[in-house]
């Protein structure tokens, strides 16, 4: 038990290390497809790492209007996302899950964004207190969607630890596959893109005062305060897209601990993502950012597919 | 192949004809309506294909072809027709805004389930469980159909509702009798191309498709 635990950790502290390190790249990536698709050549798939690197070196700058809520924000969301990057199976199935289960991970990016709301308001400026007051219309309905979601995953498997999730799916294979796993899987797509800021919620590469909603809270941070918020987003959006093939799709994870099973679940979580990078890609370069009072209709069209998924793994 | 996939397969198209019945009261325009009622039939028309090739029966697979036939390609053809002719784009306005639709439509949903639970308790058909969601469809239907204004909205409605029924009688029948089948296509065929002529009269009439305006027909 305690040699198991331990085996875990040693596992869950590798594979938050590994998502950490890979979210740049696949911020790179979706990049790089955008701007195939706009027919540009586009950036180099590493640019975000050099992007990264040069806002360590830049000098930060905090207004001296700000308190320390804004000063500590920065460390409270790479920490937050780093601590639920623990509970998230990666490329194997052992993670810190008799810590914490689904609800903590849920949670634990609520403080992430709590927080980040506070800091947008903190500073008195009036596109960090409206990028603040959007956020929390768009995750007032995001999060309930999320649990209903991954709830009809626990209901499926019988267990709300996001390990035994993937384990009891992975091993069982195609007979716990049911109609509520597509429900879901729809609900969860599309509350991936509300939460990481993505089109056609909220445009990441722009900062146009009258729509943007993510940017306008990190709007005033510098240097590496600005550094530690982007990489806490990028790993959000790097989180995110794990859960949703770890979860829903968990066919190719490591369930054992030999060398075969690591190499083919590094490889299936790579490609997992790689596809989940691709979809994104795609839905930004086909959709237009949609108008804010446009919104909540697409949120309730998630939050009612989750409703029904979670409704009809009782019923199908 | 076992029953267990083919139990799968049923659910699943099941469950994408009650997604995209969902995603008919959510969007706005006209052609995005058709495209999804396309999906649907399509859908529909796939699990008729599967329910025949579980019993057996012959006279499922013509039902399935004459769906996918009629329902993907000649009504919302006829369909597409009439819009680009009336130069209508979108429903604007529904009379209940679009996020509450939807979350009538999860309360309409769980009443189908609620309704069918003793039917499916005493069932036996591998299809059984589907007769929850063709319940909620008819029941989406019915509420697409007195939310909307535009007339081509209704039309698809009562499409909707029709794809509910037929889901219903071939999951808990396996079918009906082959000439009440071909009676029934032959019935939505010609009430879909009356119910195309209508729309482009009244849109002639009143120059828009908005049936509020119908009141005026009194005497």
């Amino acid at each position: 038990m305690v040699h198991d635990m331990i085996i875990s950790s040693v596992f869950a502290v590798v594979q938050a290390l590994a998502m950490l390190a890979l979210s740049p790249l696949m911020i790179g990536v979706i990049r790089k497809i955008k701007a195939w698709f706009q027919g540009r050549k586009g950036a180099s798939i590493v640019q975000p790492y050099y992007d990264m690197a040069k806002l360590f070196r830049k000098e930060t700058v905090v207004s001296d209007q700000a308190s320390w809520v804004f000063r500590v924000t920065p460390y409270v969301a790479i920490a937050s996302v780093m601590v639920a990057a623990l509970l998230v199976p990666f490329f194997t199935i052992y993670s810190l899950g008799f810590v914490g289960d689904l609800i903590v991970v849920i949670y634990l990016m609520t403080m992430f964004k709590f927080f980040m709301v506070l800091a947008g308001l903190d500073t008195g400026s009036a596109f960090g207190g409206m990028g603040s007051s959007r956020e929390l219309m768009v995750s007032s309905i995001v999060e309930p969607t999320m649990l209903l979601a991954i709830f009809t995953m626990a209901l499926i498997t019988g267990t709300t630890n996001l390990s035994s999730i993937s384990e009891t799916l992975a091993i069982s294979g195609i007979d716990l596959v049911r109609p509520a796993l597509f429900l879901a899987t729809a609900a969860f797509f599309i509350s991936l893109l509300a939460e990481n800021a993505r089109v056609p919620f909220d445009n990441p590469s722009t900062h146009l005062e009258l729509t943007m909603i993510h940017e306008a809270m990190v709007l005033e941070y510098s240097g590496r305060n600005l550094a530690l918020m982007e990489a806490a987003s990028w790993m959000k959006l790097m989180l995110y897209s794990v859960i949703l093939s770890n979860v829903f799709f968990p066919w190719g994870i490591a369930t054992d601990l030999t060398v075969l099973g690591m190499i083919g679940g590094i490889a299936a979580i790579l490609v997992k993502v790689l596809f989940v990078a691709i979809a994104i890609a795609i839905i930004e370069s086909g959709m237009a950012k949609m108008r804010l009072f446009r919104l909540p209709n697409l949120l309730t069209l998630s939050f009612t597919l989750a409703l029904l998924a979670v409704t009809s793994y009782y019923i199908l | 192949m076992s029953s267990e996939v083919l139990t799968d397969a049923i659910n699943g198209l099941a469950a994408i004809i009650l997604l995209t019945s969902i995603v008919l009261v959510a969007s706005k325009r006209m052609r995005s309506l058709v495209r999804t009622f396309m999906i649907q039939s399509l859908a529909l028309g796939m699990f008729a294909a599967v329910v025949a090739y579980y019993t057996g029966a012959d006279h499922i697979y013509i039902v399935a072809v004459l769906t996918i036939a009629l329902k993907v390609f000649v009504i919302p053809y006829f369909l597409e027709y009439t819009i680009d002719k009336i130069h209508v784009k979108k429903e604007i306005e529904p009379l209940v805004g679009i996020p509450m639709s939807l979350l009538i439509c999860a309360g309409l949903a769980f009443v189908g389930y609620y309704v069918s639970e003793p039917i499916i308790a005493s069932g036996d058909a591998i299809t059984k469980n589907c007769f929850a969601i063709s319940l909620a469809v008819v029941l989406i239907g019915l509420f697409l159909m007195i939310s909307r204004r535009k007339a081509m909205t209704e039309v698809i409605a009562i499409l909707v509702i029709e794809n509910g029924i037929f889901l219903g009688a071939i999951s808990i029948t396996y079918g009906m009798p082959l000439i009440v089948e071909i009676g029934v296509f032959f019935d939505v065929l010609v009430a879909a191309l009356i119910m195309g002529i209508f729309a482009y009269k009244i849109n002639r009439t009143f120059e828009t498709l908005d049936t509020t305006f119908m009141r005026r027909l009194r005497d």
